[in-house]
């Protein structure tokens, strides 16, 4: 056990090792320790609470424009509440939603993924019908469909999101799965008489866990792009749970008089997924060279 | 050989057409809410015999069983019921809206592979180069960038400061040119009208840059990347060695081989561009059938809902379909 | 056994009575000191459209240390099972009242058990006067009712009183004589241009029927009130005025006579006689009256006490009542004659395409969901003579066309292709301005908007945090923050310019002292 821990350390430590060799990664994960940090110090970096404000002190331009003050540097918004502030916070729901959904789809896609490519047969037959199914519905749409149907809330997010998106876990999972099943390395622990479960977590498992990270660090972003897709649309988290997506929305009507509304909490979108594309893909040159892009 | 291949493949299609169909009728009557509720609005004025009634004329009163028979087996025959809310024929409705969506998916398409195709081949060709590390630059915020952003951001820049496009629907009142297509651009394109043209064009600038702009940049970032491999190929340096010109080679020998995968990512990306045309349809006023569809879902207007999403189902399972038999003529090796 | 025990707990219920009791008149002598005060925390309930306002709401509550959370339904009928099941505490809501009487605001808002009354309000001397009000007969007396009714509310507030939309409509300079009505509507028979003949009018949705007996929609009303008049009509501030009536009288509380006008004519050229009333009417009021099993839906809530309409001679029809119905004029506006022998030659559904009426335009062709198109009607008797401008329309045709989208409908009246246009939001209203061909018009709104608060449960049984909640909002302010200044205050539940509103009353004050004294005083915290 020791020893697989140790090896876990080292192989991490070279991992960061070639990070930092790697310029786009390495910026990727430093502004995306920044959001971390962002989000987990908010209450003490935030220069307000989220949801504190007047609505005498609405539509304050940032401050460096004319009528900004300093104690609003990025302006308020139509009820008089911090940008900054919100935009701090709003990194907790962001970074949440990402990581939580993706983790969740990552494991149903890789235990069926797994199942479905090593058993075969009717199993995979239809799990992979009902994939198939579930691709056919646009992702934008779906969780709409289904955030309508369990109401706006947090949890019900993360539900919406994981839904479909552990299709793409599943039909790379599996698709690997089916070609590493014939390699020798394979025939070998069979022939040494390991169980089925062995095998699959023993063998297969560490050698297509790379794709699977990096399938994973990617989809973190488009799961964040959504998710404040879905709070602009109105249905995502409740108001006064500072989101991204919501806040743009926020400013939508405002946008001929007071432009930052909007822009500002897009803007703090735009560069955290950024960070992780550049980190994702970073992470695919240096794990999966063969799907590099030159 | 090959023509029973593709026979199976647009057979395969069938099943997955009727589940989404079923699967979205099971799932709208999971919905809390009632959807007579929704339709006499708020302030009721309605006596139960009155509820009891419309429910009798939608057909709400049957079991569900009953009524999934009746829905698919109207379906079958391009009858989707009536819309609960709008009091008009599903078909009629998409029939009304499919062309604006058809023509912004269009506009979004034409203008990706327009601007990417080239900026692809020539960051290949001249890799490593200012021009290269700029346009992929580019297209990694294209592909970072939330289409919703992006959109109020256009508006904000180019219609309410500069002024100089519109930021909201697809002509101006009574620019209309005769119908012939649905489609305002190649329909005043057919009746010669100019000043038609020109509006619908602007119209449709602003909505295709943020629906094309990730796809764009996807297709990209792919064509750069087959467009070095082909160039790295023996037939490109035989080519070469034969003494034609450089433009030669790229055009006549790599570009069509480094197209193939482009092909692929279209096809696939097609249904990612319906999947954000809710969106901007939403921000651009864009009477397509994606503000149809949102519209939909929020109003519990069951019929409306399963109609809108069985043409997008069937929109993105033909997109496949049709790169799938595109792709066994390209490269007959590939077995579908 | 069983005396013994029986005596154990008569002295538990006293003991309990007693703390009761005394903790009562404790809480009422001075409030608890302030380490056994608790936060006030509940969650405001709202759907999208009113968002801004229950966001702006919540944070001048925090500014109080009120602990608020906002939340906003996708969908009404969930939220109004909610609601019914008495499990929300505040809600931002709105009610219309086109009548402009308090017959159709109070009665369902704050009866017990009101269609509408999502306060789960319950006041037996609210109740038994508001059905004095609603079946009363004297003016005077109604006015004296409802204003005690509203005395009772103002100070039970089981509302946070809001404010009244204005309506913001906007026309092309070239139309003369239009001014927008209270209710909405549009009605272009006095209307003019100064260029041209043809107006066009852009309205938000689409018409729902053609059949004035077959929809339940103010914009169908609107199209449909140029080609078909009624008996009364009401003028733009909202007065009712005869129109095809000539005059009536109240014989008894439960019997109207109507005069009917004599050489009015149908777009046909057929006369309109006490038939065309008399069969106007049983078409609403019966049983499948629209022919082939469809009843209207133009009945409950808007004739329900109208038993029978007899004919009395050519020209006199009466109104049976099942009880008196004060506000009988305010209802039959919305209510327009059709022509029997038309309607039954043809049925419903072919009336519904080609309609005719006996209104100041008359039917050439449309398309619900684009535009109907109509001509000015020659043989018109000239409608209402109470209303200045009698006579013949002075426009030859008028096109009512469909353009939902808000953005688009202003751009059609900002380049001439419509000359009125419907619902501008505020926020389209500086650009519209600043266009020297067109001009905003606004008036006052016939929809109250206000919070509801759920008076069956914690926070809001309590009377003070009611009333703190009232002195604690700054409407001013939301008004002109958020709403761009087009509303209006309200002093309780009635709108400005409605019958019986209490104009002793003043508006619940901005005061934010008053408001942490009461919530102190109710136990919480405040800061």
């Amino acid at each position: 056990m020791l020893m697989r821990v140790r090896t876990v350390a080292r192989n991490l430590c070279g991992l960061l090792y070639l990070i930092c060799r790697h310029p786009s990664a390495l910026i990727g994960l430093v502004i995306l320790v920044a959001y971390v940090v962002m989000a987990l110090f908010a209450p003490v970096l935030a220069p307000y609470p989220p949801n504190t404000g007047s609505v005498r002190q609405s539509f304050l331009p940032p401050a460096w424009q004319e009528g900004g003050s300093p104690a609003h540097l990025l302006g308020t918004d139509h009820v008089g509440r911090d940008i900054l502030s919100r935009i701090i916070y709003g990194a907790r729901v962001s970074l949440w939603v990402g990581v939580l959904s993706v983790a969740i789809s990552m494991v149903v896609g890789l235990v069926l993924g797994a199942i479905s490519g090593y058993y075969r047969g009717i199993i995979d037959d239809v799990l992979s019908r009902f994939a198939e199914l579930l691709m056919a519905f646009p992702f934008l749409l779906f969780a709409i469909g289904v955030m309508a149907i369990l109401g706006p809330g947090f949890f019900n997010l993360i539900a919406a999101l994981t839904f479909k998106s552990w299709v793409e876990f599943f039909r790379l999972v599996r698709g690997e799965t089916i070609s590493e099943k014939t390699k020798e390395y394979v025939e070998a622990a069979r022939a040494q008489g390991q169980s089925n479960f062995r095998i699959v977590t023993g063998e297969i498992l560490p050698n297509i866990i790379h794709s699977v990270v990096v399938l994973a660090t990617l989809r973190v972003g488009y799961m964040i792009i959504t998710e404040a897709s879905l709070s602009f649309l109105g249905i995502g988290v409740q108001p006064g749970v500072p989101a991204w997506g919501s806040m743009v929305d926020d400013g939508r009507d405002y946008v001929r008089t007071a432009w930052w509304v909007s822009t500002m909490p897009g803007l703090a979108l735009l560069l955290l997924v950024l960070a992780i594309n550049l980190f994702g893909e970073g992470l695919r040159d240096i794990l999966d060279p063969r799907l590099k892009v030159d | 050989m090959r023509g029973l291949r593709v026979l199976e493949r647009i057979l395969s299609t069938i099943p997955i057409v009727f589940g989404v169909a079923v699967i979205v009728f099971c799932v709208m009557r999971f919905t809390p809410g009632d959807p007579i509720d929704v339709m006499m609005g708020r302030e009721g004025h309605v006596s139960q015999e009155q509820i009891d009634a419309l429910r009798r004329e939608f057909g709400l009163d049957k079991p569900i069983h009953v009524q999934l028979y009746m829905f698919l087996s109207r379906a079958v025959r391009g009858d989707l019921g009536n819309s609960l809310t709008k009091h008009r024929p599903v078909s009629a409705l998409i029939r009304e809206r499919l062309p604006a969506t058809v023509e912004l998916a269009l506009g979004a398409l034409v203008f990706s592979l327009v601007l990417a195709i080239p900026i692809g081949v020539i960051s290949a060709v001249r890799q490593y180069s200012f021009v290269d590390r700029a346009s992929m630059a580019a297209a990694f915020f294209g592909i970072s960038m939330p289409a919703f952003w992006l959109g109020i951001i256009s508006i904000i820049v180019f219609s309410v400061r500069l002024g100089i496009l519109p930021s909201y629907g697809r002509l101006p009142y009574g620019l209309e040119p005769a119908r012939v297509t649905g489609l305002y651009v190649l329909d005043s394109v057919l009746t010669g009208n100019v000043s038609s043209l020109v509006a619908a064009l602007r119209h449709l600038l602003l909505p295709s840059v943020t629906l094309g702009a990730p796809m764009a940049a996807i297709v990209a970032r792919v064509m750069r990347s087959s467009m070095l491999e082909v160039l790295r190929q023996d037939y490109v340096m035989l080519a070469r060695a034969k003494g034609l010109t450089e433009w030669a080679v790229i055009t006549r020998h790599a570009l069509v081989n480094a197209l193939i995968p482009t092909v692929t990512v279209v096809g696939v990306q097609t249904g990612v561009l319906l999947g954000g045309n809710m969106i901007v349809e939403t921000i651009f006023s864009w009477p397509g059938i994606g503000r149809l569809a949102v519209d939909a879902i929020f109003n519990r207007d069951y019929p409306l809902v399963q109609g809108v999403v069985m043409v997008y189902a069937l929109t993105f399972v033909l997109a496949n379909l049709a790169v799938d038999i595109l792709y066994t003529y390209i490269n007959p090796k590939i077995n579908l | 056994m069983g005396r013994r025990n029986l005596f154990v707990w008569f002295v538990i219920m006293l003991a309990m009575l007693a703390g009761g009791i005394i903790s009562g008149c404790a809480k009422k002598a001075e409030p608890p000191p302030s380490d056994q005060l608790r936060t006030l925390s509940f969650t405001i309930d709202c759907e999208n459209y009113n968002k801004a306002v229950a966001e702006a709401v919540a944070q001048q509550l925090r500014e109080l240390g009120v602990d608020v959370q906002v939340r906003v339904w996708g969908d009404w009928a969930v939220l109004k099972e909610a609601l019914l099941n008495k499990e929300r505490e505040m809600l931002v809501n709105d009610w219309g009242n086109s009548t402009l009487d308090p017959y159709d605001l109070l009665n369902p808002k704050f009866e017990t058990g009101g269609r509408g009354n999502y306060a789960h309000y319950s006041n037996p001397r609210v109740d038994d006067l508001l059905k004095r009000g609603a079946t009363g007969t004297d003016e005077a007396e109604r006015e004296r009712i409802y204003k005690e009714v509203q005395e009772i509310l103002y100070d039970d507030a089981p509302w946070v009183f809001g404010y009244a939309m204005q309506e913001i409509e906007a026309s092309r300079k070239t139309v003369q004589n239009w001014v927008p009505a209270t209710d909405s509507r549009i009605n272009l028979h006095r209307v003019s241009l100064t260029e041209g003949d043809t107006l066009v009018v852009g309205i938000r949705a689409t018409i729902e029927s053609l059949d004035p007996a077959n929809h339940r929609n103010r914009i169908a009303e609107t199209v449909i009130r140029n080609m078909f008049d009624g008996l009364v009509t009401r003028t733009p501030d909202g007065k009712v005025v005869p129109e095809i009536a000539e005059s009536w009288e109240a014989i008894s509380p439960t019997l109207w006579e109507f005069k009917i006008r004599k050489g009015i004519t149908f777009h046909n050229g057929e006369p309109l006689t006490a038939d065309d009333v008399k069969f106007t009417f049983d078409r609403i009021i019966t049983e499948g009256g629209l022919g082939n099993g469809k009843s209207s839906p133009r009945k409950a809530g808007l004739l329900d006490p109208v038993t029978e309409v007899e004919k009395v001679d050519d020209y006199t029809v009466r109104f049976h009542l099942s009880a008196p119905w004060p506000i009988i004029l305010q209802m039959l506006v919305h209510q327009q004659i059709v022509p029997k022998d038309y309607v039954e030659r043809v049925g419903s559904e072919e009336f519904a395409k080609k309609p005719i009426g006996a209104g100041p335009f008359k039917f050439v062709e449309g398309k619900l969901d684009e535009r109907v198109v109509m001509e000015r009607y020659d043989g018109y008797y000239g409608g209402s003579p109470d209303i200045p401008g009698a006579g013949p329309a002075r426009i030859k045709r008028a096109i009512f066309e469909v353009i939902p989208e808000t953005s688009t409908r202003v751009a059609a009246l900002q380049s001439g292709q419509a000359h009125i246009i419907q619902s501008v939001p505020p926020e389209l209203v500086p650009e519209l301005d600043k266009d020297p061909n067109c001009e905003v018009k606004t008036v006052e709104g016939t929809r109250v908007y206000f919070l509801e608060m759920n008076v069956t449960r914690p926070p809001f049984d309590d009377v003070r945090v009611r009333q703190a909640m009232n002195y604690a909002i700054d409407w001013d302010l939301i008004i002109e923050k958020v709403l761009g200044g087009y509303a209006t205050r309200l002093n309780g539940p009635l709108l400005p310019h409605g019958f019986a509103r209490h104009t002793g009353l003043s508006p619940y004050p901005f005061d934010p002292d008053r408001a942490r004294q009461l919530l102190r005083e109710a136990g919480y915290r405040t800061e």
